[in-house]
């Protein structure tokens, strides 16, 4: 069945639930596995978490790396999990993919990877994570529900060094934004420079990283305030 | 006698909890026979859900996007919430304890026992000796006839229930405040709001549904200010955090408040018009100007007046909170001091505009209001009132003076069994043991009972004490309504039977009064009779359920009260036009000072410690504990302890430390973040034993609503010698 | 058409067919009915050859190849032998472990011939882990290999006259059976053996039906492969092996039982099926017979991997490949024509050297800071 819902992608709004995570696996094609990805970008720093489903690249590089022929896409750009007989799971497309997205099953020998819950979108139906998040994070809906309601832009092309990608699923961004600049310098370590690359994950809100209160004096004087006088 | 008879390992074999990770049919062809329309089991949001049931088993879910409220959204547990149905620990009979352990009994053996045993202690010691103990996750219907059951059948006036632990100071704050018990307004003024304080909220873990909308008001320009001691998902990307220290909530909002009538932010003619008591409440914040209520609450004064010049400033607003500021010996206070900023603003009863506290439990508002606490008749009626005492009475057919009076509330039926003063007790739903604060005194209380029957749908850890456990029935083996949180009856329908030889709740209730010679007062043969009465009994009451019924609930996706009469639509929008619940239509300004909590940080103990909730774990766990992807998503309780905090006392990350209080002490690894005050340590309180955050928990209770304070006590923090792990990557 | 795949088609095609001139003695023993068969066989030897340079040729797949060469001759570049982990002074333990069993580099050839071994007992003979993935599949899949295997083990030598026999010149009750021209066994009629032989085509036959079945059941039913399965890649095959399979026993059923009643025309459908399927077999589901070699290749890699030097990612510095790997990708993104490379103030990074956890969690931060979230 054919509809123009299209997949939108706002990290930003993640609240780390992991009710995609946990949806995941219950879609006809995982079967208890789930695909999508939710990490804590660092939880010493801040609560802020990285869900990533498959972005669908209109040239898939995890495609083009297999040896074995073993992902395909389909006539809408979905690219599929790897099929069965000939995937080696030599993590080719795993090392590859500028998302990060595919996940190697050791025990099966097998690569699995967001497909977009095939059995439900091939159907009309919304994938099994954008129909439970929460938060809005992962939206599936009508481009024009994106447009009227949100503030962000969705864009799909990103810039990865000298690489572009085009995608098929959106990413929300600010206004400005036409080509997504994906940034690495900032967050490798360089030479003379200490400090844990991701601890630039945004600590919370403007005021709260560098508010007085979280300084060592709280913990000095406990007793000293409370009292009105 | 009720001593444990089997040890921890015995009880977690035989009972578990054990974790559930497959459906009952594998995860191939899961093509089911139908799709039961229902709700979650858990948390107060109540999401729509449908779930997969295949040869009178569930075996999935799939979203229901046509229901209003969560449009197919669900959090962790509703995803995995089918996977506590067809589960290896499901209780599928009436147990008897033996001195060899529990053996399975038919019912009529269970049920005669039990009443034997409530006829014998209370022609011993009184009725009031024997207690009742009920759950807000249950079902109105439940929720009624477990106080009338307590009531008629008992005639004990100790019955109470696990709400007590949950929202009671908000409930008792809103009665004095508007005359009423109900979140003002449905969730969907909430994208219409262009300001939204969240206070005490750790909104995106404990609601996470309520999440969408909220950030649909910052699509709509809204700014969302949070106040809470650590940096919650929620709070991370808000506009403005106010990192409170613990238990100074209501300083803060005065402080706001005080910021508010400076500038001259409030709305003289509302005030004038639709509420009392406000002058009172200006002279008491004359004095909380921004840098005293710097010093008591932590939050710098230029934060302070920044939201005051939000919230101020603002056309339209939204104030909601939750147990943060509820689970206090102040509870009542904070509510109230909070619910001063609404009115003195005039925005509630409007689009967009108002307030509500967020209720924690699957039905911790309906089951709140239909006489399952100790103070409380149907309808929401007081059981000190006369009048309202003659219409329940008149109603029920019996003599006014033979329906009990006020009794205790939950952890004070707890103490007076500590005290040896209540020799009896049915517990239903209801896990103390985890969820009551000290709970080194709750076992000690469990152990003093004379008779202890419970009824469960898992042998909780409360349930291992029991002497007669009865097999009742899981939320989706029985027909039924619950209100959610915004004041909305919605259906609950029937998916499979109950498992085994298990039986509904109602009817293991309305045996037991039949046995105890009130047969003809529960004379019920499905849960629609129940609620049919429920509706009458409630007619003319403050919370009004007259007009509703099972069809005209289901047509319209749920119904609002009050809803007095069947042709009326229900009521998602109280106080339109400034009309508020008292016999006046006025609202009340409060002018309660603020005063520290029950117990303070000092040189002793000096780190503030707080609990609360993580986003897989529903309340003390008897349900979330058994289900595998919940138990993988966050296994064990960890202890947050800000980078400065720990750096002074030498802790790394993932070290297992022990934390001590006046009451205990626990030892579990630490979480060094810097998403929590350098004064505070957080741990979530859903596991038993020596995992359970209420080893540390203070039992002082508020003087009004009698909510224990969960939220804050003082702590110190002890290195394990030899016990040091390396850091963990 | 690439002249290179036509090169191997040919190469292919030819080693076929002089194995049929050489195997039955020029064409001494060769059964001219079966000549339709013999052509199609070679037809089909072409276009495997030409498909399998074709895919050999691409970067990814000929780096395994040639990588599993070089581990198997003992010529790996000495960069990828070593392991830096022995310098990793983070964790002693794992150090320590890392020493005692760490195998000598030289030897990686006399290894990597027992690796290639175990991979083939494992992957191609036992299939363990189609088993992992599901039993049912896995009793499915050797119902299908095995039976197939069994039946082209029987066929292929018949066609190409590498086996023949014939009958004792003294006792036309003793049957003589001729390996290339050389008479390897005799045998009655009427004996145990002959029956068999005789009947293991059969046998083979009602095996892939079993495992067809399966499939047929399982493509049926099953909501998840309904919805990623098409007919050109799952259910043509199945049709084919069908085809062959039922028209081959029907083959039987009509000289046994009917007493050859059309069996002329089901010989000609016969035929015509096995060679829709051997044409069929380089240009869809079931190359994979071919390509699973790459399996073995990858199996030496990663054990090769496993134990040489390990690439750090350059955010996080924790190991996450073998530097062969990282490396053999590289290469192979930019033959494929991907340029991943990131050119910065600060230096230069190929996004190669980035972990992929590290790459998710930089695309979120990247996209809160834009947002200033």
């Amino acid at each position: 069945m054919e509809t123009n819902y299209e997949f939108f992608v706002d990290q930003s709004r993640c609240i780390g639930c992991q009710a995609c995570v946990q949806a995941c696996g219950e879609c006809g094609t995982h079967r208890g596995t789930p695909m999508i990805h939710l990490e804590f970008v660092d939880r010493s720093a801040s609560v802020q978490t990285a869900p990533v489903v498959c972005m669908h690249c209109e040239d898939p590089t995890c495609a083009k790396v297999c040896p074995a022929d073993a992902i395909k896409q389909d006539d809408n750009g979905v690219v599929m999990s790897a099929a069965k007989p000939r995937c080696v799971a030599c993590s080719n497309c795993v090392m590859a993919c500028p998302f990060g997205v595919p996940k190697m099953k050791v025990e099966f020998e097998l690569m699995m990877k967001c497909d977009m819950c095939y059995d439900r979108t091939s159907v009309g139906k919304k994938p099994m994570c954008a129909t439970v998040c929460p938060s809005g994070a992962l939206y599936y809906g009508p481009r024009e529900y994106i447009e009227k309601h949100r503030t962000e832009q969705p864009i799909n092309e990103f810039d990865f060094g000298g690489q572009k990608v085009k995608t098929k699923v959106n990413l929300m961004t600010a206004p400005e934004v036409k080509s997504f600049p994906f940034d690495v310098a900032d967050f490798l370590p360089w030479e003379a420079q200490e400090r844990d690359p991701l601890s630039l994950a945004r600590a919370g809100v403007p005021d709260a990283a560098d508010n007085a209160i979280w300084n060592e004096d709280v913990i000095a004087h406990p007793e000293s305030e409370g009292t009105p006088v | 006698m009720a001593s444990l008879i089997y040890s921890e390992e015995e009880y977690i074999a035989q009972y578990g909890p054990t974790p559930n990770d497959t459906p009952v049919n594998g995860w191939d062809s899961r093509e089911p026979d139908k799709l039961v329309k229902t709700h979650c089991c858990f948390c107060g949001v109540q999401c729509g859900i449908q779930l997969k049931v295949k040869d009178d088993k569930v075996i999935g879910f799939e979203p229901w996007e046509e229901f209003p409220v969560n449009q197919g959204k669900l959090c962790p547990k509703g995803v995995k919430r089918y996977l506590q149905n067809e589960h290896p620990d499901r209780l599928v009979d009436p147990l008897i304890r033996t001195e060899n352990g529990y053996r399975e009994a038919n019912w009529d053996e269970a049920l005669n026992q039990t009443a034997d045993a409530v006829r014998r202690i209370q022609s011993k010691y009184g009725k009031d000796a024997f207690a009742f103990l009920g759950g807000a996750s249950m079902t109105n219907e439940k929720a009624y006839l477990n106080g009338k059951f307590a009531r008629v059948a008992l005639g004990t006036a100790n019955i109470d229930y696990n709400g007590r632990l949950c929202m009671v100071s908000a409930g008792a704050a809103n009665k004095m405040a508007f005359g009423v018990d109900r979140a003002a307004n449905p969730w969907s003024d909430i994208p219409n709001a262009k300001v939204i304080i969240l206070t005490g909220t750790n909104l995106a873990e404990c609601f996470p549904i309520l999440t969408d909308y909220v950030w649909r008001a910052r699509d709509n320009g809204a700014k969302i200010i949070v106040i809470d001691p650590r940096i919650t998902p929620i709070a991370r990307t808000a506009d403005l955090f106010l990192p409170v220290r613990p238990g100074r909530d209501s300083a803060l909002a005065h402080g706001l408040l005080h910021q508010l009538i400076k500038n001259d932010w409030i709305d003289e003619r509302f005030i004038e018009d639709h509420t009392n008591g406000f002058e009172a409440t200006r002279e008491l914040v004359e004095k909380y100007t921004p840098s005293l209520t710097e010093k008591i609450t932590g939050v710098p004064a230029a934060t302070i007046a920044k939201a005051a010049e939000f919230w101020g400033l603002a056309e339209t607003s939204m104030l909601l909170h939750a147990r943060g500021i509820e689970h206090h010996t102040k509870g009542v206070e904070n509510v109230l001091s909070y619910i001063n900023l609404v009115l003195a603003t005039g925005r509630i009863g409007k689009p967009g505009s108002g307030y509500g506290t967020i209720t924690g439990q699957g039905n911790g508002q309906g089951g709140r209001e239909h006489g399952q606490r100790c103070n409380q008749l149907p309808g929401g009626r007081d059981i000190n009132d006369q009048g309202h005492r003659n219409e329940i009475a008149e109603f029920w057919g019996l003599p006014e003076s033979e329906l009990p009076g006020e009794g205790l509330t939950a952890c004070e039926i707890i103490n007076d069994i500590e005290d040896g003063k209540i020799k009896g007790l049915i517990s239903i739903s209801f896990n103390p043991l985890v969820s009551i604060p000290d709970s080194k005194r709750t076992r000690k209380a469990l152990e003093k009972l004379e008779f202890f029957a419970a009824i469960d749908f898992f042998m909780s850890e409360t349930a291992r004490y029991a002497d007669i456990v009865l097999a009742g029935s899981l939320q989706e083996e029985d027909e039924g309504t619950v209100t959610t949180g915004e004041g909305r009856c919605v259906r609950l329908r029937n998916s499979v039977p109950p498992a085994g030889n298990a039986r509904r709740d109602w009817e293991i209730i309305c045996d037991l009064a039949d046995r105890l010679g009130k047969g003809d007062h529960f004379d019920f043969s499905n849960s629609e009779q129940i609620f049919d009465e429920l509706t009458k009994a409630s007619q003319g009451g403050p919370i009004d359920y007259g007009g509703m019924s099972y069809g005209k609930i289901e047509a319209n996706m749920g119904v609002f009260w009050p809803c007095p009469t069947t042709d009326h639509p229900g009521t998602p929008r109280l106080f339109e036009g400034g009309k508020f619940f008292h016999s006046d239509g006025r609202a009340r300004f409060h002018a309660f000072d603020y005063r520290p909590p029950a117990e303070d940080v000092d040189h002793d103990y000096p780190i503030f410690f707080t609990s609360g909730r993580v986003v897989s774990q529903y309340l003390s766990g008897t349900q979330t504990r058994r289900i595998g992807g919940l138990v993988d998503q966050y296994p064990e309780p960890l202890c947050e302890i800000h980078p400065l905090l720990a750096a002074r006392l030498g802790v790394f990350d993932g070290e297992v430390i022990r934390v001590v209080t006046r009451r205990g002490s626990m030892s579990l690894p630490a979480q060094i973040v810097k998403s929590i005050r350098p004064d505070t340590i957080f741990i979530p309180y859903h596991w038993p034993g020596k995992k359970a955050a209420n080893q540390l928990t203070n039992r002082a209770l508020d003087p009004i609503s009698k909510i224990p304070e969960f939220k804050v006590c003082a702590c110190r923090i002890e290195k394990l010698e030899g016990k040091t792990n390396p850091k963990m990557n | 058409m690439n002249k290179n795949a036509v090169t191997a088609g040919l190469a292919s095609a030819s080693l076929i067919a002089s194995s049929i001139l050489l195997g039955s003695r020029g064409l001494r023993h060769f059964d001219p009915a079966l000549t339709t068969y013999a052509l199609g066989s070679i037809l089909a030897a072409f276009a495997v050859g030409y498909r399998f340079h074709l895919w050999y040729q691409r970067p990814p797949s000929r780096t395994y190849f040639v990588r599993a060469f070089q581990i198997l001759v003992g010529r790996l570049p000495a960069t990828y032998e070593s392991s830096d982990r022995l310098t990793d002074a983070q964790s002693n333990q794992s150090l320590k472990q890392e020493v005692e069993t760490k195998s000598p580099s030289r030897s990686s050839g006399v290894t990597g011939v027992a690796t290639l071994g175990r991979a083939v007992s494992s992957k191609v003979v036992a299939q363990g882990f189609i088993r992992r993935r599901s039993l049912y599949r896995w009793i499915m899949h050797l119902c299908l290999s095995g039976g197939s295997t069994l039946a082209f083990a029987i066929t292929f030598p018949l066609v190409f006259g590498w086996v023949h026999f014939t009958t004792s010149p003294d006792d036309a009750e003793l049957y003589r059976a001729h390996l290339f021209g050389f008479q390897v066994d005799q045998f009655s009629v009427h004996g145990l053996k002959a029956a068999i032989i005789f009947n293991l085509l059969n046998v083979s036959a009602v095996i892939v039906m079993v495992g067809l079945i399966m499939a047929a059941f399982r493509r049926a039913t099953d909501a998840g492969e309904k919805a990623v399965q098409t007919f050109a890649e799952d259910i043509l095959p199945l049709i084919l092996i069908l085809a062959v399979t039922a028209t081959g026993l029907m083959l039987t059923v009509s000289y046994k039982f009917l007493s050859g009643h059309g069996h002329g025309f089901m010989a000609f459908v016969h035929m015509l099926s096995v060679l829709a399927l051997l044409i069929y077999i380089p240009f869809g589901k079931l190359f994979h017979m071919f390509q699973r070699l790459v399996a073995l290749c990858v199996s030496l890699y990663q054990k090769q991997g496993g134990t040489g030097a390990q690439a750090r990612c350059r955010c996080c510095n924790r190991p996450f490949a073998s530097r062969m790997h990282v490396d053999d990708l590289k290469t192979v993104l930019e033959q494929l024509g991907f340029n991943y490379q990131f050119r910065t103030q600060k230096g230069s990074v190929h996004y190669q050297e980035i972990c992929p956890r590290c790459r998710r969690k930089m695309f979120a931060v990247n996209q809160g800071r834009l947002l200033g979230r």
